[in-house]
Formats: C-alpha cells, structure tokens, sequence
C-alpha cells in the first residue's frame, strides 16, 4: 500500500520536472475561467451546467497528453526492466501510476470548487445540482485517465499511446450522434456506452446508480486490463 | 544458490533460448560470455523475473522464481544493458526511491544511501540531474540502485558497455570489489572484462551453453590460448556442440 503512494508521488513530481505541466496547467486554467466569466456574464445564471459541459469537452483532449507518457516512457527508456524488478506487484505499480495522474488530473479539476465558491458568494445556487456535477466531471475525467493509462501500457511511443486514447475517448464521447441513424437494441447500447448519457445526468444534479456503476466499472476494466499488459510484456 | 533447470524461451514461436541448465554457487563470479544476439540478456531477464521462461525452472536460494518472485526479486539487484535512469531526477532522489521499492526500511535508508553512494563514488553528483551526467556516471548511478538494498546475488548485464577506457576500469574496480561479497553474474562480449573479473565462463550461442567451466580450468586446459582464442575456438566448433562441463 505504501508503495502506491511511493510511485503516485513520483509520478506527480515528475509531471512538475518537465514544463509541460506548467503549461497545460496555465493554458487550460486560462482557458477555464476565460469560460466561466463569460458564461456567468452572458446567462446571468447562478449554475455552472455550461462550464462543466466546457470541462468535459475539453478533458477528452488534454488527458490523453498527460497519461501518454505514464508507462511509454518507462519502456522507451528502458526503467520500465528496474520498475518491475523490484519486489514490487504489478497491481502496486499501476495502482500508484494511475494515482499519480489521478492526483494531477484533480489538481487541474479543483478550479471548479473555486468557481462554485463565487457563484455561492454572489448568488444562491442549487449547491447539489453543483457538487453533483463537478462529481460527475470528476468521475469521467478519471475513467478517462484510466483509459490514458492503458493505452500507454500498449506501447513505447508516447505519441501513438496519445492517439490510441483520442480514438477510445472520441468514440464514447461522440458515438451519441450515432443514435440518430440507428435504432433499435443498438440505439440504447450506444446510449448505454457513451460517456456523455451518464456526466449530462451527473450535470443535471442526478445521481444514479447505473451512471456510478459506469465510470467505477470502466475504471476498474482499464485498471486491470493495464495490469495484464503490464504482466504479459506483450510490448516488448 | 541459483539453480536453472532446462530453461526455454520462445518469441513468436521462435526459441531464442533453447533448454539451459546450471547451477551458480555462493560468492561465485560468473561471467556470461557470448555475441550479440546469443540470448544472455534473454536468460538474465529470466533469471531477474522480468522474463518469464516459457518451459523449465528457475530456483534462486530454493525460492521458485515463477511462484516466489517477489522474495527472489529481494534478493537481487540488476543493472540492465541501458542504466535505467530517470533523466529529470536527482540521482539522490532516485536512489531514495530504488530503495523505497526494493523493501529497504525507511531508517536504513539514509546509511545504505551514504554507503553506495561512497562505494560507486558519486557522493559529489548526489545532488546533480542524472540527465546532466557523463556516461560514465550514469552508469555508477545504475549500479548503485542494483546494491542499493545490499543484494546477494548481483546481475549486470553489460556494466561497462559504451564506456571510455578509464570509465570501464572505474566500473571494473567497482565489480572486483564485489567479490566474495556477492554472488555476481555479468554478461558482457569483452572477453578482458571476463578474464580480470569473472571466476568462471559460460559460454553462449545461440541460445545454447557451448561451455561452462572455472576460467582457470579453461585457460589450463587449452595450453597457450587466450580467452578470445578459446572463445573462438568454441564457438566455431559449435558446428559440433559439444558441452565442455564445469570439473
């Protein structure tokens, strides 16, 4: 257990090594509040509905760039043959990788708290539908890093363990417009599979089981599916 | 202390290490001797549990290496082909963090680190990014993660490869003062390097052990040759395997 943590904080100081952190940290925050002042602005509406919806579009284009490196390097330079020498299990070691992009991804996440806190200081929102939403956010941009974390774990090239996400994450994101030209049993598993059925619940302020049972099931199936590619060295 | 058994390894079907057996004892300095592309790094990652072999068994101090890996990991340190360094950390950082890993208990930490760090001579860098550092270095650095857990058995693959003349004879120093400390098997295709630190000779081709004997047994009973002459040798009447067993 204490290896977790161990590899999760190199893991996340090894993000603040490189300026790559500092700008995808200052570019998206800007980006961020430059949405949410101008949403707030233009609706005059206590909710941050529109700047979680932002968040979550935007998410499916920076995660990929902060996961690619978490195993692909390792191979590329060869400290993945140290890393899985140690007596450590292969579950720690992805455990306390994942943990460490999870613990990055949320530190990009927490403005959103800031923004709840000024909409509560100038107005009275519906503070669950709020923290259900930001939860929701939370929780998809966390199987999405889990999903950045397998495809790393496919290869030693950053660039196609990148892409690898942005196909499986444009594909759940996207694939409700299918539905359109579908119908049908295929209609409701398109509907089921994409991510955007259960954060637009999560957004709306509801809470169900079947969107929890989603993201926690999707994360766990990357997880382990990391872990078996970890432990077959299938890339070597 | 390390007992291998008919070990095999198969990529795609194609067997890269076709059934080895031997047997290492304590304190033994092996040298695995062989061309490019004969299998030792192969049989190293074996022996270090990076590898699966895909049929036989692998003992390490009676511990199966297949059902017992992590204990067997414990006991060994290993220094791969390329040093495997994180260039953006601080080679003291990186050690703490070796040490982390390898079970080392956290008050223990800062003696083992003051010892290797002394032993492999890079006291002065400990503070440096390995990233800035000479080859040389990086390859002590390397070396001190492997001892980092004071390991009994020690696995170099290649130490002094790529190295410049006066780095290899730091390293090589390095190694001899292993000896008698440490079970120590290195592979390397530089046949001095095996004749001033090695006390016995596999070696490989092909996959294959084509001798396995004490590196003065070899000298003595090929009168007047050389390591390189015998190795040639060998390897040329590999046409013919014979197995030239250890006496």
């Amino acid at each position: 257990m204490k290896k977790i943590f161990i590899i999760a904080a190199k893991e996340l100081k090894s993000y603040f090594r490189s300026p790559i952190a500092y700008i995808v940290l200052v570019i998206t925050i800007s980006i961020f509040n430059m949405f949410f002042f101008v949403l707030i602005n233009e609706g005059q509406e206590a909710t941050l509905r529109d700047i979680l919806t932002i968040m979550e579009f935007m998410f499916i284009f920076i995660i990929p760039l902060l996961t690619m490196k978490i195993f692909a390097e390792e191979k590329q330079t060869g400290t993945i043959e140290f890393l899985v020498t140690t007596p450590t299990t292969n579950t720690v070691i992805v455990l306390g990788k994942f943990l460490g992009s999870l613990l990055f991804f949320t530190l990009l996440m927490s403005v959103s708290i800031f923004y709840y806190i000024i909409i509560e200081i100038f107005a009275s929102p519906d503070k669950w539908t709020i923290l259900s939403g930001i939860a929701g956010i939370w929780l998809e941009g966390v199987m999405f890093v889990a999903i950045g974390v397998l495809t790393s774990s496919w290869t030693r090239n950053q660039i196609l363990a990148a892409i690898t996400s942005y196909v499986i994450l444009f594909l759940l994101f996207f694939s409700l417009s299918f539905t359109e030209h579908v119908g049908g049993n295929a209609a409701i598993l398109i509907r089921y599979f994409s991510t955007k059925t259960h954060a637009e619940n999560f957004i709306a302020g509801l809470i169900n089981t079947v969107d929890v049972v989603y993201y926690l099931s999707a994360i766990f199936i990357c997880l382990t599916l990391t872990r078996l590619s970890v432990e077959n060295r299938l890339w070597r | 202390m390390i007992n291998v058994q008919n070990v095999t390894k198969s990529f795609n079907g194609i067997e890269i290490i076709k059934g080895v057996s031997f047997e290492i004892q304590k304190g033994e300095v092996v040298g695995f001797l062989g061309q490019n592309g004969a299998g030792k790094t192969t049989l190293m990652r074996i022996l270090t549990s990076f590898l699966p072999a895909t049929t036989g068994k692998v003992t390490v101090m009676g511990k199966d290496i297949a059902s017992d890996s992590l204990a067997v990991r414990r006991k060994i340190g290993y220094l791969p082909e390329t040093p495997p360094l994180y260039p953006n950390m601080i080679v003291k950082d990186y050690l703490i963090f070796a040490a982390q890993l390898k079970d080392v208990l956290s008050k223990d930490i800062p003696y083992q680190l003051e010892k290797v760090m002394a032993e492999c001579g890079i006291e002065h860098v400990a503070h440096k990014v390995i990233g800035t550092l000479s080859k040389g270095y990086k390859q002590r650095v390397g070396i001190a993660q492997a001892i980092i857990n004071d390991p009994e058995i020690l696995i170099l693959d290649e130490p002094t490869s790529g190295l410049d003349p006066v780095q290899i004879q730091t390293v090589r120093q390095l190694i001899e003062g292993f000896k008698g400390k440490k079970t120590v098997i290195l592979s390397t295709h530089i046949l001095s390097e095996i004749e001033q630190t090695a006390q016995r000779v596999l070696i490989i081709k092909d996959g294959r052990i084509l001798a396995d004997d004490a590196l003065d047994h070899l000298l003595k009973t090929h009168h007047g040759m050389n390591l390189e002459e015998i190795f040639l040798n060998i390897v040329k009447r590999d046409s013919n395997p014979t197995i030239l067993k250890k006496t």
